[in-house]
């Protein structure tokens, strides 16, 4: 089994969905952005709260209170499942079974930060991180939620022309993807690479003597889109 | 490289998700890092503690400098990790003059310097280049990633000092009731050695644990920028499909 880290999570239905859980870099990093954008939100406070005297003290306090506990709360709840620090690392929360981040489980993950960031500076936060594979730490596992990567990476482009082609066989549903895969990423290699992948399947696009397997493999990465008839 | 023999299911990724994949290297060959990380290690902090007598923040420094060179051996052990491999310490002792000697001036000033040195160490160290390629092929490497590669860096750094911290607070907690003040201005202010050894201490755990984390995080990140500039992850699909 090639190892990967992708967390199945079986739907009511039976089916299973791979998530992909984010672990130590991609959540340090968002942590880092949201105690910046909190720390900024909190002397803009002071600034205009100054100038009310004690009572602006006491309202910075309550603010202070709200930023803490409140800020990731609200964010998680809103419709991108993600605080703004999340956000900008393309990552999401939601609950382990694939479903939207309850409240009371986005509650719950918070409030047990408390207990991540003991003994200091979220040492232990960071070792939990580092030691299970699902990338949980302790308010994950408390609230039965997972921060997974909302966005997935393309790099596909559009297929150079080709006359479209049947393969010499059939192809089974990963060698399918794996063919449009390959035509999709013509923009990205140089035509030597691109020639040399496919020569690795030439069983399946057989053709005259000599000649380049890529236009022919191009051709059957066509049919296997559905385009038939003349070359587009 | 025989890419359809890498234990890594490839896919594109983005990079974070890439050292996630690093994590997961290191837990899966726990046992090759640990019989060949240890051992080494051992000797490397013990030679750098017995320096606290000329001066008490010296192995602190030393481990700190000597960092990129120990980052050399855990990368062999992982090179071949991808690779389904197991490392003996007899296997690293074998190649030592390429994984211990080879670059030792550059590892040792330059490396320690260099803000992204586990991403791209593996091109230096594995793909044996000299010269303006070698230079090339780092800069192609870092192309459109220095960010991501940079802020794996910072990250680590960060949890270092997050564990560092940690440890030393422990020793703070373990005090006896009443005396928590006096255990924590010794530990931070007094200029003996008993205080800087047990700093030492955290900090060589810390590193011992975390290096190959670190080294794993990089060398992944290394394999992914390949495989969105060479297509490996197809390369991979086509060879155990068709051939």
């Amino acid at each position: 089994m090639p190892l990967d880290t992708l967390y199945l999570a079986e739907t009511p239905e039976g089916i299973a969905l791979a998530l992909r859980p984010a672990g130590l870099v991609a959540r340090g990093l968002a942590w880092m952005i949201d105690l910046a954008i909190r720390l900024g939100l909190l002397v803009a406070a002071s600034i205009v709260l100054r100038a009310l005297g004690g009572f602006g003290g006491a309202l910075l306090l309550i603010t202070y209170f709200a930023l803490e506990w409140g800020y990731p709360v609200v964010f998680e709840l809103s419709k991108s499942g993600a605080t703004p620090g999340k956000r900008i690392m393309g990552l999401q929360v939601v609950m382990d079974s694939g479903l939207p981040v309850t409240p009371g489980a986005s509650i719950v993950r918070n409030l047990l930060r408390t207990a991540d960031f003991l003994p200091f500076l979220y040492a232990f936060g960071a070792a939990t991180l580092l030691l299970r594979a699902d990338f949980k730490r302790l308010g994950d596992l408390a609230a039965g939620t997972l921060v997974v990567y909302s966005e997935s990476v393309t790099l596909h482009g559009a297929l150079p022309p080709a006359d479209p082609m049947p393969p010499a066989r059939t192809l089974t549903q990963t060698e399918q993807a794996a063919v449009v895969a390959w035509a999709g990423r013509a923009p990205r290699l140089t035509p030597a690479r691109f020639e040399e992948l496919a020569e690795l399947a030439d069983s399946i696009a057989p053709a005259p003597q000599g000649g380049a397997t890529a236009p022919r493999l191009l051709g059957v990465a066509h049919w296997l889109l559905g385009h038939r008839g003349a070359p587009r | 490289m025989r890419v359809e023999a890498l234990a890594l299911q490839l896919r594109p990724r983005p990079m974070a998700e890439a050292a996630d994949l690093g994590v997961l290297l290191v837990h899966r060959h726990a046992r090759s890092l640990l019989r060949t990380w240890a051992p080494l290690f051992a000797v490397v902090a013990l030679l750098a503690l017995a320096t606290i007598e000329i001066r008490p923040w010296l192995p602190t420094l030393l481990l700190f400098c000597l960092k990129p060179w120990l980052d050399r051996s855990l990368l062999f052990v992982l090179a071949r990790a991808v690779f389904n491999d197991e490392t003996r310490f007899a296997d690293l002792w074998a190649q030592q003059r390429t994984v211990w000697w080879q670059g030792l001036l550059s590892t040792l000033t330059l490396r320690r310097l260099s803000p992204w040195r586990s991403y791209t160490q593996p091109a230096l160290q594995l793909e044996g280049q000299r010269g303006k390629a070698r230079r090339q092929r780092r800069a192609q490497l870092l192309a459109g990633k220095r960010g991501a590669a940079f802020g794996m860096h910072f990250v680590f750094a960060n949890v270092e000092i997050a564990l560092c911290a940690g440890l030393a607070m422990l020793v703070v907690w373990f005090a006896p009731e009443g005396l928590h003040r006096n255990v924590l201005s010794w530990l931070w202010q007094s200029a003996g050695v008993g205080n800087q050894l047990v700093l030492a201490l955290a900090y060589a755990l810390v590193i011992f644990v975390l290096e190959p984390f670190y080294v794993a995080a990089g060398f992944v990140m290394y394999l992914n920028r390949r495989v969105e500039l060479e297509a490996w992850d197809i390369e991979q699909e086509f060879r155990r499909a068709f051939a």
